[in-house]
């Protein structure tokens, strides 16, 4: 039995599976977003590490393809902006402007928020990437000197408010325009948000992706800027 | 079944027809991330290599659809299941758990703060913008 939990391939098959499996559970139940497949299968492979007595390092060990892959799959978030791109190009200066404008608010609050409390410098630098797309979040806590697995957390989190309080809080405020929707769900919460964007109309995801990935370049460039300031 | 037509070829996809369009794909965005790489170390600019190859492969797919075509077969799955590969670093940051809990305040006030702030002016702004622009 213990060769069979510590053999190389393990981590890799238990996370595959439980993120399959939480994907069919998550089309069975009409697609929740509070029960998104990565929240579910993240639960259940940490319990079962835990029950078998395997060490973050050895999984760490056994899963280090995926961690390859989310460079090559940041690479690929070119390919919904060069899809969406003449739209894009058509209204370039309300999306620059939204683009510039959300992202100042976003840092300021963040700031604000966590200086008021008098959190400490590290928490502050943790969370900056938060509405950053994940393996770009990775990345870039990584060049900001963030801890980065609790930027992940933070990410997912601002994903699922995204897809769960997202829709709601835009009808308060009457945004109706589907492009104006999709841009913002992109912006706060990136891939997760997209999805429920797409789930809305084909004009909010594209816009929420294009968004998401244009949040992501301006981010790279400006956080180790702000960055500086608390280290 | 006599008389039934032959499939119809392939649409051709850029690579010849013995090469695997997935693992191309997969080269071309790994090719691209190491190139990101590379010019990062060479200019030491703060930011991601993978980044760069972002910004490399939206430069050249804008001037050759040929390059999009031959992304795609590698890009599009992995896009599509991005999500499987933020489990491992969330079931670290569950054995982290301490840490987000002590600073449970201030960060649901940070996050929640930011996204609900961010999330509103993206939209109304973007909307009022977009919607000059057509009256205009």
């Amino acid at each position: 039995m213990s060769a069979l939990v510590h053999a190389p391939g393990f981590g890799l098959f238990l996370t595959l599976a439980a993120y399959l499996g939480a994907g069919e559970l998550h089309r069975r139940l009409g697609r929740p977003a509070l029960l998104a497949p990565v929240l579910v299968a993240m639960v259940v492979v940490a319990v079962a590490l835990e029950l078998l007595g395997i060490g973050y390092d050895e999984y760490l060990a056994s899963v280090s393809v995926l961690t390859l892959l989310l460079g090559p799959a940041t690479v690929a978030l070119a390919l919904p902006l060069l899809r969406s791109g003449r739209a894009l190009l058509a209204d370039r200066g309300a999306v620059l402007l939204t683009l510039l404008a959300t992202g100042a608010v976003s840092v300021a609050v963040t700031v604000a928020a966590l200086e008021l409390w008098g959190a400490s410098d590290a928490l502050v630098l943790t969370t900056l990437p938060r509405s950053v797309t994940t393996p770009v979040a990775l990345t870039l806590g990584q060049t900001i000197g963030a801890s980065t697995t609790l930027a992940v957390v933070l990410t997912l989190v601002s994903g699922v408010l995204g897809a769960t309080v997202g829709p709601w809080l835009l009808d308060r405020v009457r945004v109706v325009d589907p492009r104006a929707r999709g841009f913002a769900v992109g912006m706060v919460s990136h891939g997760i948000g997209t999805s429920r964007a797409l789930a809305e109309s084909d004009t909010a995801g594209g816009w929420s992706s294009a968004a998401m990935v244009l949040n992501a370049l301006a981010m790279t460039v400006v956080l180790p800027v702000v960055a500086r300031a608390f280290s | 079944m006599p008389g039934t037509p032959p499939p119809p070829p392939e649409p051709a996809r850029g690579w010849a027809h013995h090469v695997p369009a997935v693992l191309a794909g997969l080269a071309l965005l790994l090719g691209l991330q190491l190139a990101g790489t590379a010019l990062v170390e060479v200019t030491g600019i703060p930011v991601p290599g993978a980044v760069v190859g972002l910004a490399a492969l939206l430069a050249l797919g804008a001037r050759w659809r040929g390059v999009v075509a031959r992304a795609e077969p590698a890009g599009t799955p992995l896009l599509k299941h991005l999500q499987l590969l933020f489990v491992p670093p969330g079931v670290g940051a569950l054995t982290q758990l301490s840490t987000l809990v002590q600073n449970a305040g201030p960060l649901a006030l940070a996050v929640g703060g930011s996204f609900a702030a961010g999330l509103v002016v993206a939209g109304t702004l973007l909307q009022r913008l977009l919607r000059r622009r057509v009256s205009a």
